[in-house]
């Protein structure tokens, strides 16, 4: 133990070796509610970040991990880079509730990493698409406490389809990162 | 406390020496969770997903590129020892004058028309992985005056589960530009550190041809969650 190989910045110069054609629209076997998910990413001066990588991994509509399947890029997986105006967008499928092995109740939710320049390892954390009140007996909302809302995305008012989720690295805001 | 505690492998989110982590590094704790059921299983990328032509960052363009040809052979392994299978590992990096195929890189260094810099391959049944490319040049950057980063390979691994999935950067032995490199030193443990320089493997190479290198790359056991799961 304790022999793992240490992470390092992505730094400024990984967009053509990371590029993934389509790599912002996520794939299922099946099919579901359609959701597109989009938001800024900014630092602790308030400047938005054009050069990190957002990457996304989600239940697929029934709540289920996506499999192996007959699509060449995994289920379930997006990968999105932000850009000059620091925002990141995915189009996706809205992902099921589901059930962890002791019997918790995670609201429905998508697992974020993000890597970019000056972060030395990725931050990660997840975002709720749902209001908050559904989202109280999740276990990260709940081990989040007061900081839980910077999780929750915003559902636009006239597109019900686009939830909105600013990532602020630092500073006021800030959002709540987790090591799991 | 976990084994993972006791020794600080990762470097921390803020460290002085390398200025874009001054307004990047979250300042808050970060909140320790079990893992959702997603980040204990992971993506499944077919092996198509990495042609086999990806693994030969020299067969890109028309000739072949300007550079000192390499071999770039290892083993991911996971903390327990046990082989990281059919998981994807994507590598990128500048040229050998030390100029990335990148509209951002305003290194004053020349392109090369033969090199992209990209590769990606799916490990094999004993967690092994071999790329041939040619070694990446020295690069001066903007942090501190005189500041250029030691020659370097960029990494990005995905493990067999959300929770390994970790970006790196791979050195090599001897560079003087080690001991001054604020990325490179920016793990605190120096033990840790060596684990990013690869090592000389002459047999790995191809006789009056290329040089081989060796890099094996340990990601997170299964185990080594900070909650214990
Ligand atoms: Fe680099």
């Amino acid at each position: 133990m304790g022999n793992r190989t240490p992470s390092q910045t992505i730094g400024p110069f990984f967009h053509v070796g990371l590029k993934w054609e389509d790599g912002e629209k996520v794939q299922f076997a099946g099919t579901g509610e359609r959701v597109v998910l989009t938001g800024c990413v900014y630092d602790g001066g308030g400047t938005a970040i054009a050069d990190a990588l957002v990457e996304t991994w989600q239940a697929d509509p029934s709540g289920k991990v996506p499999g192996a399947g007959a699509a060449v890029r995994a289920y379930g997986y997006s990968r999105a880079m932000t850009g000059s105006d620091g925002r990141y967008t995915i189009e996706t499928l809205m992902p099921g509730a589901c059930t962890g092995a002791g019997g918790e109740k995670y609201a429905p939710q998508i697992n974020v990493t993000i890597f970019a320049r000056g972060l030395l390892k990725a931050v990660r954390t997840r975002v709720f698409l749902a209001a908050a009140d559904a989202t109280r007996d999740d276990p990260l909302a709940r081990a989040a406490g007061a900081r839980a809302g910077t999780l929750i995305a915003s559902q636009d008012a006239k597109d019900r389809s686009v939830w909105r989720w600013d990532v602020r690295l630092q500073g006021k805001d800030e959002t709540a990162f987790i090591d799991f | 406390m976990s084994a993972r505690d006791a020794i600080e492998i990762d470097p921390p989110y803020d460290f002085p020496g390398y200025k874009s982590t001054a307004l990047r590094a979250p300042k808050q704790p970060l909140i320790r969770v079990a893992p959702h059921p997603l980040e204990i299983a992971g993506p499944a990328f077919s092996r198509s997903f990495a042609k086999e032509s990806e693994a030969d960052l020299t067969t890109w363009g028309k000739s072949a590129p300007l550079g000192e040809k390499m071999i770039l052979v290892g083993r991911v392994l996971d903390e327990d020892g046990k082989p990281v299978r059919n998981s994807l590992l994507e590598l990128w990096q500048c040229n050998a004058s030390g100029r990335y195929a990148h509209p951002v890189d305003q290194h004053n260094a020349p392109l090369d028309p033969n090199f992209l810099g990209q590769g990606k391959v799916l490990t094999g049944d004993n967690g092994e992985y071999r790329f041939v490319t040619i070694k990446p040049g020295a690069y001066p950057w903007r942090n501190h005056p005189w500041a250029w980063r030691p020659a370097h390979i960029h990494l990005s691994l995905f493990g067999n589960a959300y929770a390994q999935r970790i970006i790196t950067q791979m050195f090599f032995p001897a560079d003087p530009l080690l001991p001054i490199d604020p990325i490179f030193n920016s793990v605190p443990d120096p033990e840790a550190r060596q684990r990013m320089v690869c090592k000389l493997d002459l047999e790995q190479g191809i006789e009056e041809e290329a040089l081989g290198y060796r890099f094996d790359i340990v990601l997170r056991g299964a185990k080594s969650t900070p909650t214990g799961v």
